[in-house]
């Protein structure tokens, strides 16, 4: 309808103001303003034209003077109230500046007003009777004609209509004449009627236009709400996208893996499943789908996978690792299967549903029982000949059956040094398996170190007598109490002083050292053999590590010495390593934490 | 018994090698007297026949092994506190705690060495006094 909505943009106030308050008061103040001015043009119009028809009228000799004074100012104010609207129109902030402008516009219509009131007192007396009558109907239509023009202010009507009425009521009740002073009684009744009336029409604009901002307002809370909801729409369209694309991508996971992947309700049946669970169960997918995997995957007489500990499980909520199972092919072949189950929560704690991923394992169990079966077997029926190889040759060197002299107690021993070493070999390769296996245990106690080394000095003498080498003590073996096992501790040492001895060169000594340093103890066995080689260093306890194997041929070991006695060092909290020697050779060490920094304060 | 010199052992094995070695190492270097039984089941007669100071079992053996005639000797009373070695290849701690618990006297492993058997008998039997 009107003009605000003909320049809306700074009527405009941001969305949040506008949504705390449905009506905000200098708001509907500035469309009342802007309804008021856009009657102006009309007004101004209507007032030359009229001015000029009662400038006509009223025009005659004695008051020439006076009519053109007055059309004077009737144009002066026009042109006054033409500007005002022209600065109205031109103004940037009418929003902020209504109260500015409503003021102006009250002056102008009293101005305008009292023009009229000034032409009905000056012009009334001093005419003829019907221009008298004229004047009074010019008056009252003038008047009147001002309550549409400011319905959107009465006081500004009051100001307006009291200016014309004031002064010509005045004249009337002055005029001596009983009719005019009857007038004059009724036109200020006539005046308080208007007003009233503008009042009222006061009224029905404000509520207009407070309905007007009412709607507004709703129109755009919609407008946002629409927009939000678009926005809403295509976040939505784009998340489904999202999960449509990782679904495929899920499914696609499942369905080229390897292992088996089946989904199971929280009752155990069978929702889905992927190519490679058919391919081991020898189900196709649509035969399984629906049934209880619980009742249809396994044996009667599987003994793990229960209802009862299924339902342990759903109680639980738990994934489960590497449980192992017998399953029941369709074509009636039991397999060996481990499983692993991850059960789906949602947010409140329900259970959605259960991945369970599974492998074939016969063939892995297979592999473990036919290792167990040959380690047991290298255990047993290699140790059993050997036994009585070892046997029969060294009772034959004890001199148990009499003397044997030159070639063959050369042979003999021969015989018994490589049935010995075979022996060995099969000792660690059992001995490795067994640490690799995590089934090899120690027997730790707390013993003397020191007593332990000399022990091992003894025990290895005639070995390193073999390759002319001697064995001896550096320094001071201080007393030095550890916890370890001390059958394994012997095989480290032996292990050391074997292998310096094996390198030293002919007439040379093994050197054995004993040093304490905070809370460890090392033992170091210094040999002037030709060292490590470079190339060799990072190998050095790896298993069947040995530099050059014809060493091994010439003086024997199975290269699995070390990679052992590393394991057990640190088994037994310790750790070996070497290091070359000033002036030639190596120098092998292990070091273990000290049970007590001496062993001579308790003795 | 332990505070008289070890002199008579039976011995529990099948194979008939080590029979030998085992024999001729504790007669010509431990100067013992032994009597060697090939068939387990058939251990328990000859022990009784023999009476020997402490006997001499083997592990590994068909029909019936080592531990097995160890139970059915213990439930002979008049065999109950007669001692018994085993000598085995393939002892596993817990196997070997397993063994001393039953009550045997020793656990001795193979390969062993014929020069030191007699010997190491001799500590374990002197052990037990």
């Amino acid at each position: 309808m009107i003009p605000s909505s003909a320049a809306p943009s700074p009527a405009v106030p941001a969305r949040g103001a506008d949504a705390r308050d449905s009506a905000d008061p200098r708001r509907v103040l500035a469309d009342r303003v802007e309804q008021l001015y856009s009657q102006m043009p009309l007004g101004i119009v209507a007032t030359l034209a009229i001015g000029g028809i009662a400038t006509y009228e009223l025009w005659d000799q004695r008051t020439r003077e006076l009519v053109l004074f007055w059309w004077g100012l009737v144009l002066l104010i026009a042109a006054a109230r033409a500007a005002l609207y022209l600065g109205y129109r031109s103004s940037k902030d009418k929003l902020a500046e209504a109260g500015q402008w409503l003021r102006w516009l009250g002056i102008s219509a009293l101005a305008n007003g009292v023009n009229w009131g000034f032409a009905g007192a000056v012009f009334f007396p001093s005419h003829t009777d019907e221009q008298q009558v004229f004047l009074a109907f010019l008056l009252a239509g003038i008047a009147s004609a001002g309550i549409p023009t400011y319905a959107a202010s009465w006081p500004m009507f009051a100001i307006y209509a009291g200016a014309i009425v004031l002064p010509f009521t005045y004249v009337l009740a002055t005029f001596g004449n009983r009719l005019f002073s009857e007038i004059a009684l009724l036109v200020p009744l006539f005046y308080l009627t208007n007003v009233g009336i503008a009042y009222r029409l006061n009224q029905v604009f404000y509520s207009g236009y407070r309905l007007r901002h009412a709607y507004n307002r709703l129109t755009k809370d919609y407008s946002a709400l629409n927009t939000q909801l678009e926005q809403q729409i295509e976040d939505l369209l784009e998340a489904r996208q999202e999960v449509e694309a990782s679904g495929r991508k899920l499914a696609l996971f499942a369905e080229r893996a390897p292992i088996s992947v089946i989904e199971l309700d929280p009752n155990s049946t069978i929702l889905e499943m992927n190519p490679a669970a058919e391919h081991m169960l020898g189900y196709p997918a649509f035969e399984l789908i629906g049934r209880s995997a619980l009742h249809s995957l396994f044996p009667p007489d599987e003994n793990t996978l229960t209802p009862a500990w299924w339902a342990g499980f759903v109680a639980d909520k738990a994934p489960v690792a590497r449980v192992r199972a017998r399953c029941l092919r369709r074509d009636g072949l039991e397999i060996s299967c481990e499983f692993t189950l991850t059960p789906l929560v949602n947010d409140t704690g329900d259970l959605l549903s259960i991945i369970v991923q599974c492998q074939d394992i016969t063939q892995q169990l297979e592999a473990e029982r036919l290792k167990k079966e040959f380690t047991s077997t290298l255990s047993h029926e290699l140790r059993t000949p050997l036994t009585s190889i070892i046997g029969a040759l060294q009772l034959i060197e004890s001199g148990a059956t009499g003397e044997v002299n030159g070639e063959i107690a050369e042979l003999v021993s021969v015989a018994a040094r490589n049935a010995q070493r075979l022996l060995d070999l099969i000792n660690d390769i059992l001995d490795i398996d067994k640490i690799e296996s995590g089934k090899f245990t120690l027997a730790p106690e707390d013993l003397a170190l020191d007593e332990l080394v000399r022990e091992s000095l003894i025990l290895n003498k005639s070995f390193a007598e073999r390759f002319n080498v001697g064995l001896q003590v550096r320094g001071e073996l201080g007393a030095a109490l550890v916890h370890a096992d001390r059958k394994r501790l012997m095989q480290v040492l032996t292990n050391l002083l074997s292998n310096a001895a094996k390198f030293s060169p002919v007439q040379s000594t093994v050197e054995v050292r004993m040093q304490q340093a905070s809370g460890t103890v090392r033992v170091e066995v210094s040999d002037r053999g030709p060292g490590i080689p470079e190339n060799f260093r990072d190998r050095m306890f790896m298993r069947f590590a040995q530099a050059d194997s014809t060493v091994t041929r010439q003086k024997g070991g199975t290269g699995l010495g070390l990679a052992i006695s590393k394991r057990l060092v640190e088994m037994m909290g310790g750790r070996i390593g070497f290091e070359d020697r000033d002036g030639g050779g190596s120098t092998f060490y292990f070091e273990l934490p000290l049970r007590r920094l001496t062993l001579a304060a308790t003795k | 018994m332990p505070d008289t010199p070890l002199n008579k052992v039976c011995y529990v094995e099948d194979d008939e090698d080590i029979q030998r070695i085992v024999r001729m190492s504790l007669e010509r270097i431990g100067k013992m007297q032994v009597e060697i039984v090939a068939d387990p089941t058939a251990a328990i007669d000859a022990i009784l026949a023999f009476q020997p100071d402490l006997v001499l079992l083997d592990w590994m053996m068909p029909i019936l092994d080592g531990p097995a005639l160890f139970r059915r000797m213990r439930e002979r009373p008049e065999l109950r506190s007669l001692p018994v070695v085993f000598i085995t290849a393939k002892a596993s701690q817990r196997e070997l705690d397993e063994l001393r618990k039953m009550g045997a006297a020793g656990v001795l492993s193979k390969p062993f060495s014929p020069k030191d058997l007699p010997e190491q008998l001799r500590t374990i039997w002197r052990a037990l006094a």
